[in-house]
């Protein structure tokens, strides 16, 4: 009974992610892609609680669906030319986009059917106790990279978004 | 029927290959920004479900999750930067129009 519950969860936090992921593919107005892209991700995050990595869910839910949502929506409102509401045209290579896509998930479909699944599996009592173990000790270097990437991120943003000769 | 690992790599897999669409088949720069969103939640998706469903001891996966998720923030702030200039040098942001590093 509890298996089958958690089987049904599983089913409509797919169907719910693929939903408004295709939703923002094929939407006709900007802001619903930018929208629904937020609930996609909202989705994601359930799914990370789901997997058990609750500290990773409610990152998901601050850094997507609040943080790139936010920034999403700002940078279609200031790129907006014409009054109306923004489109979201398709170009001319429609077809073969669709194609490499479908090929895509046609050979991973294939790919993870014919091999077989491992057994065992990992769960953490503490996740935040234990990624906060890693990240300060044995993975001490890339936290410091990412640390430098985000600077260097919040620099180029800036310089980006102001031009040259505007200081 | 339990979920498994190959469940999550399914669902990860088309929610890679429905974010690659958006990215090669949009005209507007943000939109291609979206697409690329989802194919990094679809990455996540496949670290999170490894380190779940695989023989590992400690949270590693998670561990490179959290990483990706900060260079993929990071990526869309720049990108965003990025349409905004190119928005007030061009008053375009239709990505067929900018072309002048065409041979």
């Amino acid at each position: 009974m509890n298996e089958m519950i958690s089987t049904l969860v599983f089913y409509v936090l797919a169907m719910v992610i693929l939903g408004t992921a295709l939703g923002v593919v094929m939407s006709r107005n900007l802001v619903h892609s930018a929208l629904l892209m937020t609930a996609c991700f909202i989705g994601v995050g359930i799914l990370f609680f789901y997997l058990d990595a609750d500290f990773l869910g409610a990152m998901e839910f601050m850094l997507y669906s609040g943080g790139v949502a936010i920034l999403v929506v700002m940078g279609v409102m200031l790129t907006k030319r014409h009054d109306g509401p923004p489109g979201n045209p398709f170009n001319n290579n429609t077809i073969l986009a669709l194609g490499g896509a479908g090929l895509f998930v046609l050979v991973m479909i294939g790919v993870v059917i014919s091999t077989p699944a491992p057994a065992g599996g990992y769960v953490s009592p503490d996740t935040v106790n234990e990624l906060a173990d890693m990240m300060l000790n044995k993975y001490i270097l890339p936290f410091e990279i990412a640390a430098t990437l985000l600077l260097a991120a919040l620099v180029g943003a800036i310089i980006l978004a102001k031009g040259d000769g505007e200081a | 029927m339990s979920i498994g690992l190959g469940h999550c790599l399914l669902l990860a897999a088309m929610l890679f290959s429905i974010g690659l669409y958006g990215a090669l088949a949009k005209r507007n720069i943000i939109a291609i920004l979206m697409g690329i969103e989802l194919m990094l939640n679809a990455v996540n998706i496949n670290f999170v479900a490894f380190n779940r469903f695989t023989v590992v001891s400690d949270l590693t996966g998670q561990l490179m999750t959290v990483f990706a998720i900060t260079v993929g923030v990071a990526e869309v702030a720049i990108g965003v930067a990025l349409a905004y200039r190119i928005y007030n040098d061009r008053l375009t942001i239709n990505v067929d129009e900018l072309d002048n590093m065409k041979g």
